[in-house]
C-alpha cells in the first residue's frame, strides 16, 4: 500500500522561552492509502495540535511531515495552499459551509476554484450528493438544513477533489446520535468503496469505533494503538477498556 | 467601571475603528459651516457690491440641499456604526447589563462621537474658512482681498441642525437596541438568510422598475417648450422611483439568474463573488440606489454649473464684439467717427450696416412693443467679414430671410423658431436663426431679419411706417480704455425735435458686477459636485467596510480549505468593484437623459460636460475602489487585523 503521510519525531510547544509547554513530543507514525484513523485522548493531550500540524495549518518546532514524500514543513505558504487545495480535505466541527451559497455551490466550490469545467463539476457534485444522501437538498442554503445534513455536505465538499487524505476535527461533535451515525456511515463508505484516507480527531468512543485504527494520545505522546479486527461493537468495547486502563479523563 | 468610562474607552477605540465615519461627519460639518460663513462672515462684506443678496440666496439654497444630503448621510453612518457594534453590545447583555443601560451607554458613545465630529468639523471649518472663501472667489473669478474673520452666526445652523439630526438618529439607535432580542444583537448585522420573495412581487418590481425608469427617461428626453419644467419634475420623481425599483427587482433577478446558471457560475471565482452579491443585494440595494441618485445629482449639478458658465460667457462675448455702436437716423461718415475714436484708442475694426425698422403691424405680431428690423444681406456679410465673424450663408433669395437673435441665460421657450414670417402680404421662409452678434447689442434690442438686397430695397420703398437707421460699430483694441473716447462719442449724440436728426451711442458693458452671482453659482455647483462625488465614494467605502467585517470568518474558512490567497483577493476585488461600478454604470445611463433635459432648457450641448463629469466620478471611484480593495485585503488576510 502507498504511504501517504510519514510523521517523524514531531514536537511542538507553546509559550515564550522559559515558560514553554510541550504539547507534542517525538510523535512518529505512518499513514497509508485507505487508512481510517481516529485519534483519541484527554483534554490537553495534543490531538488538535497534531491535526493542525498534519493538515499544514501550523508548523512544528521539530520533526518532519512527509506528504507523499514531500516535506511540508519546508514549504512556503503559497505551495502549502496548493497542497491543501489539491491533496488535503477538511471537515470541521462547525461545518464551515458558506452561508451565502446553496449546498450545490458549496460542494462545487473547491472544483470551481481549481478550474474544473462546469459540466464535470456538476456531474461530480451530483455523484457526491448521492453518496452523502443530499440529492434533495442541493438547492437549499445551509440555514435551511439540519446539523447532520450540513456536516454531510461539508464532507462531500471535502471529498469532491479526491484528496489524498481527509482530516476531520471532531466531525460529530455538534451532531445528535442519529446524524452522527449517518455521517460516519458515509465516511466509512467513502473509505471502503472510494478508498479515501481519513484521519479524524474525536473524543467520542462511538465515533472512533468506525475507524480502522485508533491512536491514544496522552501528554503529547502516542500511548498505544488499537486495530479494528472484529465487528464494530467489539471494537467499541476494546476502546472503552483501553480508555479505562489508561485512566485518563476523557474530554 | 462606570458607564461613562466604558463609553469613553469604547469611543477611543471607535476613533480608530470608525475613523472613516468620523472623518465623513467632520467634513460634512466643515462644509456646512463654510456655506453659512459666506453668508454671515464680515470678511465677505466685500461682496456687497457684487449683488450679495443673490449670493446669500444661493448659499441658503445650497445649505438646504446639503442638509437633505446630511440627513441621509448621518442616517446611513449611524446605522453602520450601530450594526457593527450590535454583537459587542449583545455580549454586554450576557455580562449583566440591561437593555436600558446598554441604550444609555450607546447614547453616550454616540454623543461622544457626534460631539467630537461636530467640534472637529467646526474647528476645521473655521481654520479653512479663509481658504474656502478664497477658493470660491478664485473659481468665480472675483478678485477681492479676503481677510480672516470670525463670527458666531455661521456656527448656529451647522451646530443646531447637526445636533438635531444626529440626536434623532442616536435616539432611534437606542430604541432599536431597547427593542432588539439578545439573539438579534449577537448575530449583529450579519445576514443569515436570503429572504425569499413571491415571484409575482419580483415580476411586479422588475416590470414597474423598467417601465417607470423608461418613462422617466422619456419625460427627460422631451423637455422642450413650455412643458419643460413639468416634464423635468416628473422625470426626477420617476427616475428616483425607477432606480429604487431596479435595484430591488431587476438587478437582484439578474444576479439570481447568474447563480442559477451553473455553466456561468462555475468558472473562475464567480462561485464566490456572484453568490455573495446575490445574497447581499437585498440588504444593500437601498445604498446602491441612494448612491446612484446622488451621483446623478452630482453630474446634473456639474452640468448646470458648466451650462450657466457657458451661457454667461456667451452673453458677455455678445456684448464685447463691439466696444461701441453709433446709431443714427441719418447717414454719417463712419470713417470720420473711427478717426475720432482713434484719437484716444486704436480701432481694431469697424463696420456699418443700415437697418429698416418694420412696424409690428406689418409683421402681424401681437408683440406691439417690440422692435423689428430688416438688414440687407450684403451689408451684414461685409460687416461680419470686417469683424472677423463667420458668415456662411449663400446669397439669399428674395423669398428667404435669416432671423438674428441673442443669447439668454435660461429659456423654456425651446429651440424652435418660426420657419416662416409674414411681412406685409408676403410670406418669407426663415432659413435659420442665428445668434452670432453681427450687429452686436442691437440684437438684444430688436428682432432683426437679414433679407436679400432686393427685398430690402423693396421693403424700403413699400413698408409703411418703415424708418431707416444707420448702425456704425467699432471695436477698440483696449476696451478698458473706452472711457477715454467717451467724450468724443458723447459729442456725437444728439436728439432733435420729432422728425429731426437723432444720433445715439451704445457702449459695450464690461462684465457686470450684478451678474457675479452666476459665477458664484458656478463655483458653488462645482463644489457641490466634488462634495457629492466624494460623499458617494465614502458611502460605498463604508458599506464595503461593513461587508468585509462580516466576511472575515468566511475568508478564514476558505483559506483553511486551501483556496490560494490570490484567488480570494481576485474574488474580493470583483465583489467590491461591483459595489462601485454598478451604480456608476446606471448613473452614466441616467445622467445622459438628465443632462440632455438640462441641455434642452439651457439650449446648450452638454454631452461633453456629461462625459467629463462621468470621467471625473470614474477616476475618484477607481481610487476609492482601490483603497477599499487594499483595505479589505489587509483586513481579511493580514494576521491580527
Amino acid at each position: 500500500m502507498n504511504k501517504i503521510l510519514e510523521i517523524r519525531n514531531l514536537s511542538k510547544s507553546y509559550g515564550r522561552k522559559g515558560y514553554k509547554t510541550m504539547v507534542l513530543q517525538d510523535i512518529s507514525m505512518d499513514i497509508y492509502e485507505g487508512d481510517f484513523i481516529a485519534i483519541m485522548g484527554p483534554s490537553g493531550s495534543g490531538k488538535t495540535t497534531l491535526l493542525n500540524l498534519l493538515s499544514t495549518l501550523d508548523k512544528p518546532d521539530r520533526g518532519e511531515i512527509l506528504l507523499e514524500g514531500d516535506n511540508v514543513i519546508k514549504m512556503k505558504n503559497k505551495k502549502l495552499s496548493l497542497i491543501r487545495r489539491d491533496k488535503i480535505g477538511f471537515i470541521f466541527q462547525d461545518y464551515n459551509l458558506l452561508d451565502n451559497m446553496t449546498l450545490q455551490d458549496n460542494i462545487a466550490l473547491p472544483l470551481t476554484l481549481n478550474g474544473v469545467s462546469p459540466e464535470k463539476t456538476i456531474q461530480k457534485v451530483q455523484e457526491k450528493a448521492v453518496r452523502f444522501g443530499l440529492e434533495a437538498h442541493l438547492k437549499k442554503y445551509p440555514y435551511q438544513l439540519s446539523g447532520g445534513q450540513k456536516q454531510r455536505a461539508a464532507s462531500a465538499r471535502a471529498l469532491i477533489t479526491n484528496p489524498r487524505i481527509l482530516f476531520a476535527d471532531e466531525p460529530t461533535g455538534a451532531l445528535d446520535s442519529r446524524s452522527s451515525r449517518d455521517l460516519l456511515c458515509c465516511l466509512k463508505a467513502a473509505n471502503e468503496e472510494g478508498s479515501a484516507t481519513i484521519l479524524m480527531v474525536t473524543h467520542d468512543v462511538y465515533t472512533a469505533s468506525y475507524a480502522k485504527q485508533v491512536y491514544f494520545l496522552r501528554d503529547g505522546q502516542i500511548q498505544c494503538r488499537l486495530n479494528h479486527r472484529g465487528n464494530r461493537k467489539e471494537f467499541y468495547e476494546e476502546i472503552m477498556q483501553m480508555l479505562a486502563s489508561m485512566g485518563g479523563e476523557q474530554e | 467601571m462606570s458607564l461613562f468610562r466604558l463609553a469613553l474607552s469604547n469611543f477611543k477605540r471607535s476613533v480608530r475603528e470608525f475613523g472613516m465615519l468620523i472623518l465623513s461627519l467632520t467634513v460634512s460639518v466643515c462644509v456646512l459651516f463654510n456655506f453659512q460663513n459666506v453668508i454671515y462672515a464680515d470678511s465677505m462684506d466685500v461682496l456687497l457690491e457684487f449683488n450679495k443678496d443673490y449670493i446669500d440666496m444661493i448659499m441658503q439654497a445650497a445649505t438646504v440641499v446639503f442638509l437633505v444630503f446630511l440627513f441621509f448621510f448621518i442616517w446611513y453612518a449611524t446605522n453602520v456604526f450601530l450594526n457593527q457594534r450590535k454583537k459587542e453590545i449583545g455580549i454586554y447583555i450576557f455580562m449583566g447589563l440591561d437593555n436600558g443601560r446598554i441604550g444609555r451607554m450607546y447614547a453616550l458613545e454616540s454623543i461622544l462621537i457626534g460631539s467630537f465630529s461636530l467640534a472637529a468639523g467646526l474647528f476645521c471649518g473655521i481654520v479653512f474658512s479663509k481658504f474656502f472663501q478664497m477658493l470660491l472667489l478664485k473659481l468665480s473669478e472675483i478678485s477681492v482681498d479676503i481677510q480672516f474673520s470670525f463670527s458666531w452666526k455661521p456656527l448656529v445652523v451647522p451646530s443646531v441642525t447637526f445636533a438635531v439630526i444626529y440626536g434623532f438618529m442616536t435616539m432611534k439607535g437606542c430604541y432599536t437596541l431597547k427593542t432588539s432580542s439578545v439573539l438579534n444583537l449577537l448575530s449583529g448585522s450579519r445576514q443569515k438568510e436570503i429572504k425569499p420573495e413571491k415571484k409575482l412581487v419580483t415580476a411586479f418590481r422588475i416590470i414597474t422598475g423598467i417601465g417607470i425608469l423608461g418613462a422617466g427617461y422619456g419625460f427627460a428626453w422631451h423637455t422642450e417648450g413650455l412643458d419643460a419644467l413639468n416634464h423635468a419634475l416628473i422625470a426626477v420623481v420617476l427616475v428616483i422611483a425607477g432606480v429604487y425599483l431596479l435595484y430591488s427587482g431587476f438587478i437582484p433577478a439578474i444576479l439570481r439568474a447568474l447563480t442559477r446558471n451553473k455553466n456561468y457560475l462555475y468558472k473562475r471565482e464567480r462561485n464566490l463573488w456572484v453568490n455573495s452579491l446575490a445574497f447581499r443585494i437585498k440588504k444593500n440595494y437601498r445604498t446602491y440606489a441612494m448612491v446612484t441618485v446622488l451621483m446623478i445629482c452630482a453630474v446634473t449639478v456639474m452640468a448646470i454649473s458648466i451650462a450657466m458658465k457657458q451661457r454667461y460667457e456667451k452673453i458677455n462675448y455678445f456684448g464685447q464684439v463691439y466696444s461701441c455702436q453709433v446709431i443714427s437716423n441719418e447717414s454719417l461718415n463712419g470713417e470720420e467717427i473711427a478717426e475720432g475714436i482713434g484719437q484716444e484708442n486704436q480701432v481694431e475694426y469697424w463696420n456699418e450696416v443700415s437697418c429698416l425698422v418694420l412696424s409690428p403691424e406689418l409683421l402681424h405680431t401681437p408683440y406691439q412693443e417690440w422692435v423689428y428690423m430688416a438688414a440687407p444681406y450684403s451689408q451684414v456679410k461685409e460687416a461680419a467679414e470686417r469683424a472677423g465673424l463667420e458668415f456662411e450663408y449663400k446669397e439669399l433669395k428674395d423669398s428667404q430671410v435669416i432671423q438674428l437673435s441673442h443669447e439668454i441665460l435660461l429659456s423654456l421657450a425651446g429651440n424652435d423658431w418660426d420657419r416662416e414670417v409674414e411681412i406685409g402680404q408676403e410670406t418669407y421662409q426663415v432659413i435659420a436663426e442665428d445668434k452670432t452678434p453681427y450687429l452686436g447689442n442691437m440684437q438684444n434690442q430688436a428682432t432683426i431679419y437679414i433679407v436679400s438686397d432686393g427685398l430690402y430695397e423693396k421693403l424700403e420703398s413699400e413698408a409703411a411706417g418703415g424708418m431707416n437707421y444707420y448702425l456704425y460699430n467699432y471695436r477698440i483694441q483696449d476696451p478698458e480704455n473706452l472711457d477715454a473716447s467717451k467724450e468724443y462719442l458723447g459729442s456725437l449724440s444728439q436728439t432733435e425735435e420729432e422728425g429731426g436728426k437723432f444720433v445715439g451711442v451704445m457702449y459695450s458693458q464690461s462684465e457686470q458686477k450684478d451678474d457675479s452671482w452666476i459665477r458664484i453659482m458656478y463655483s458653488l455647483c462645482l463644489f457641490m459636485f466634488a462634495t457629492l462625488m466624494l460623499a458617494c465614494g465614502t458611502i460605498i467605502f463604508m458599506k464595503v467596510s461593513n461587508d468585509v467585517y462580516e466576511d472575515k470568518e468566511r475568508y478564514r474558512v476558505l483559506e483553511k480549505l486551501g483556496i490560494p490567497r490570490e484567488v480570494l483577493c481576485r474574488s474580493v476585488r470583483k465583489e467590491i468593484s461591483f459595489a462601485y461600478y454598478c451604480p456608476f454604470l446606471l448613473m452614466c445611463v441616467t445622467s445622459f437623459f438628465s443632462v440632455h433635459a438640462l441641455g434642452n432648457v439651457m439650449q446648450e450641448d452638454l454631452l461633453r460636460v456629461n462625459l467629463w463629469s462621468a470621467a471625473a466620478i470614474l477616476g475618484v471611484f477607481t481610487v476609492i475602489c482601490l483603497l477599499s480593495v487594499k483595505g479589505a485585503q489587509r483586513r481579511l488576510f493580514m494576521p491580527g487585523k
